[in-house]
């Protein structure tokens, strides 16, 4: 079982370098075939990792193994540790299996491209990067795995580089996340000067001896970082750039895997979370302000990848909402089903725009219901699922969320209102994009560039990732029924207990109510996209200019930093260090060619200085001496 | 000693000197300035017989005797070397002389 | 000091050294400034022979022999030869008006020479009045011959090491390019 950890820790790495190493002579989709093999020696790995978890008994299934002392410095040491305990193998399958079945889907979609091996050297990284951080058994590990995860993001959202857009991108989701990971690592200063350690089994039951301040110090970076890598208010504006990467890159890493490594982290560091209650209330009410915003921005998207990521930043809201009041299991439960619906989402898009020819404007869009017609079945089934409609996933995992929100008092009963709200948009915008894509009239753009998948190797790993995905979409969510059968909550208990337990009417009232809203914008939707029964109205400029987020932070950040730059730019380098180096070479130069004024060439010249310098040593002797 | 002390003849010897210096110094042909590089030496060789006679050792003449090889050594490949540049049509000007100017 | 000096058997040697010496001087100038090369050869010789008397007055009479042998007899023999090789070609006038060039060479030497004569009065403060006796071997062909081989025969050796690398060296410089003496 440990053993096991390790091969699903380090497989993808394998690929990663053999593909960098092999280069040319690798073929091209054999870098695919390598880099999906071996994330599904992952997760076959993960699968015997957990068959073994389950044969201990439940309080004993917390698993440390160390590889080797990695860091010393003084009294702190560090190891290469990974812990195998239910978190990480819940959190393992995950990665590992949906991360095979995009990675797999990648050997179609960017079949053709010139730079295919790249593209899986990087997958195969960011797989071992995740992979990392969610096995890690000290938060060092934890911190290495989160820089790089954000690393394969910036290289993947930058993939296509000679999109200037793509790079800035890139840029941007770097640089966003790294402000997360200042916070990350000043937390973790903080704990170390506290507590001496950095591993999860002597840092959590010492939590409670953290002073008042430390603590709230402590769980606010580590929620500085969360917020960054999952793209919640206020660092969420690189996410909707960040589709500028290739369609399955946003599958895996912006809907399933790297975007929720906030969730995992504030689940894993729980214990700290509950020394500082505020902080935890602002991680719920973060997710459920960004829930709300996001959910209203996907209203007015025309490109159908960024709506799913605003539903991505919505759901992983959500999950914010749910890890904040201490519903950590229901939480991880809604991760699970959003990684299984939104990256059949995602690659279900992913299929649309590949057959026009990658358009990606939903009102160019019409009609495709008749040229993809499995295609819609699998997106019909994401967007029930992310609408929270029964018996699809979204359904068991979204309103078990909610009903926890209302067991935690006046606040949570806020959180709940926000929450319900947000069901309601869910439902508008999803189906908002399903008509304008799929149902009405096949556009005068479509039939002009729709070409049909063929049935050859591109064709099948196109199509069964998605189905794959579409069949734990729909029945995914069986795993947990709120308050009556809960194997997910049971297995996570040890890790992390959850703080609240919602009783059988709070789970049914949010259940029956969810599900209305939820239904209720799906019938809005109709009415206005399907149906034209009315106009959509005219959209808000707030909204289209997604809040103005991304002004404020230009203004507030951007701006000064390029006056700062340029001033000291013309201030102090220019005449300091431009020009001392230029001083001083020209200075050199100069006394150079005045000293070459000696050199003379004539025979008597030199004479006479000899003959002078002679006299004036004999004056200095004669008076010396 | 009779006649004249030793001091006298080091003046001469220093007058010499200092005429073969500055002939070297202002003259332009070559052949001069070989010629005043050998009334140099020859003041240094009468400084040293005049110290060796004040010593009453005979070092000094040693020391003239070797100086006087020296002294011949060189203007055989002095002379040689203005045969040279005559063959080669050069000018017998040291100032003209100055490829050698950096 | 010169008073003291005149005693009879002195004044003979003091009117040979006056006049010796300033043939000596008088030649060297001549030498530095006649135009005609040929003339400040001989001028040259003139100072040789003059020298050699000085140190015949000095007692080194194989000194004084081996420098009207080699210096007279040999060196100027070749510097003759060239001068009468070169022909025209040799003329040395002076070169035009007096540059500061010029004035610097002057001021050093007459810096030098009484820097030097100060120090020979001043310093030496009496020790240079007093000579050594000697006796009838000093200056002896064989005294030398004798110091040659023993105190310093490696003096004598090198000596010969660097005549032979002038021969050498006048033979190379005189052989090369047979084209250039063709044309001639």
């Amino acid at each position: 079982m440990i053993a096991a950890a390790w091969i699903c820790l380090f497989a993808p790495l394998g690929a990663a370098i053999a593909i960098t190493l092999l280069g040319q002579r690798l073929m091209r989709r054999g870098a695919g075939y390598l880099a999906t093999t071996s994330v599904g020696m992952s997760f076959v790995a993960a699968l015997v990792s957990f068959a073994g978890l389950l044969g201990d008994s439940p309080d004993d299934r917390s698993h440390p193994s160390t590889l080797w002392r990695w860091l010393t410095a003084g009294s702190l040491h560090f190891d290469l540790r990974i812990l195998v305990d239910p978190l990480s193998v819940f959190m393992m399958l995950v990665v590992a299996g949906v991360g095979f079945l995009i990675v797999w889907y990648s050997i179609g979609y960017m079949d053709g491209d010139d730079e295919e091996r790249r593209y899986f050297a990087y997958m195969a990284l960011f797989v071992f990067s995740m992979l990392l951080l969610v096995q890690g058994g000290n938060l060092l590990l934890l911190l290495a795995g989160w820089g790089l995860v954000g690393l394969s993001s910036y290289l993947l959202i930058g993939f296509w580089h000679e999109r200037p857009s793509a790079i800035a991108a890139a840029k941007k989701a770097f640089v966003m996340n790294a402000i997360g990971d200042a916070t990350m690592a000043i937390a973790l200063f903080l704990l170390i000067q506290r507590t001496g350690s950095l591993d999860f089994e002597a840092v959590f039951p010492r939590a409670g001896s953290l002073g008042g301040w430390a603590a709230n110090l402590i769980a606010l970076g580590l929620l500085g970082g969360a917020v960054a890598k999952s793209a919640q208010l206020p660092l969420q504006t690189w996410l909707p750039d960040a589709m500028e990467g290739p369609t399955p890159v946003s599958a895996l890493i912006h809907a399933a895997t790297m975007v929720t490594a906030g969730v995992y982290l504030i689940v894993r560091t729980h214990a700290l979370f509950e020394v500082a209650p505020r902080v935890e209330e602002l991680a719920a009410g973060l997710g459920a302000a960004t829930l709300l915003v996001a959910g209203l921005i996907a209203l007015v998207q025309t490109d159908i990848k960024r709506v799913i990521a605003y539903s991505t930043m919505s759901q992983i809201g959500y999950m914010f909402l749910g890890v904040g009041v201490g519903a950590y299991a229901n939480g991880m439960f809604h991760l699970m089903t959003h990684a299984f619906f939104k990256a059949l989402l995602f690659m279900a898009a992913g299929i649309v725009i590949h057959a026009l020819a990658g358009e990606q404007d939903l009102r160019k869009m019409g009609g495709l219901r008749r040229f993809l017609p499995r295609t819609y079945w699998a997106f019909l089934v994401g967007a029930l699922a992310l609408a929270g409609v029964p018996p699809f996933a979204g359904f068991f995992s979204k309103d078990s969320i909610l009903a926890a929100a209302l067991a935690h008092g006046w606040y949570g009963q806020i959180l709940w209102v926000v929450g319900m709200v947000g069901a309601f948009l869910t439902g508008l915008y999803t189906f908002r994009m399903l008509f304008m894509a799929f149902w009405g009239e096949p556009s005068a753009f479509a039939r002009e560039h729709f070409h049909a998948l063929k049935r050859d190797v591109v064709g099948i790993s196109l199509a069964v990732p998605v189905g794959v995905l579409a069949v734990l979409a729909a029945f995914g969510g069986w795993i947990q029924f709120a308050g009556i059968w809960t194997p997910v909550s049971d297995w996570l208990e040890p890790v992390a207990p959850a703080l609240v337990d919602a009783s059988s009417l709070q789970e049914a009232a949010s259940s029956v109510i969810a599900v209305v809203l939820g239904i209720a914008g799906i019938g809005a939707a109709w009415w206005i996209y399907a149906a034209r029964r009315a106009e959509a109205p005219r959209s808000l400029p707030l909204l289209e200019r997604k809040f103005y987020f991304d002004e404020l932070y230009d203004a507030l950040f951007y701006r000064p930093s390029v006056l700062a730059a340029r001033g000291l730019l013309a201030l102090v380098e220019r005449p300091l260090v431009f020009g001392s180096v230029r001083g001083i070479s020209e200075a050199i130069r100069s006394l150079g060619s005045e000293t070459r004024t000696l050199q003379t060439g004539l025979v008597r010249s030199y004479a006479l200085a000899i003959a002078a310098t002679v006299a004036v040593v004999t004056l200095v002797f004669v008076v010396v001496r | 000693m009779s006649g004249p002390d030793v001091v006298w003849y080091l003046c001469v010897a220093a007058f010499l000197f200092c005429t073969g210096a500055l002939g070297v110094l202002i003259r332009r042909s070559p052949l001069i300035v070989l010629l005043s590089l050998e009334i140099m030496l020859n003041g240094a060789n009468l400084a040293l017989i005049a110290f060796a006679r004040q010593s009453g050792r005979q070092d000094g003449q040693i020391f003239a005797l070797a100086v006087m090889a020296v002294a011949a050594s060189e203007v055989v490949v002095g002379l040689g070397l203005i045969v040279a540049m005559a063959r080669r049509r050069l000018d017998l000007d040291v100032d003209k002389l100055r490829t050698l100017r950096g | 000091m010169i008073l003291a000096a005149f005693s009879a058997g002195n004044v003979l040697v003091w009117i040979v050294w006056v006049v010796a010496a300033f043939a000596c001087l008088g030649s060297g100038i001549a030498v530095v400034s006649f135009s005609n090369p040929f003339y400040s050869a001989l001028s040259l010789i003139g100072n040789l022979a003059s020298l050699a008397v000085l140190y015949l007055l000095l007692s080194a009479e194989f000194v004084a022999a081996a420098q009207v042998l080699v210096y007279a007899g040999a060196v100027m023999v070749m510097f003759l030869f060239v001068i009468a090789y070169l022909g025209g070609r040799a003329d040395a006038p002076w070169a035009g008006g007096p540059s500061w060039q010029a004035l610097g060479a002057v001021g050093a030497s007459a810096a030098l020479l009484v820097e030097v004569i100060v120090v020979i009065g001043l310093k030496t403060s009496g020790r240079l009045s007093h000579s050594e006796q000697i006796d009838g071997f000093y200056g002896r062909p064989y005294e030398i011959g004798r110091l040659f081989l023993t105190d310093h025969l490696l003096a004598f050796e090198i000596t010969s090491i660097v005549l032979l690398i002038a021969a050498v060296g006048g033979v190379i410089l005189g052989s090369h390019s047979r084209e250039s003496s063709v044309e001639q």
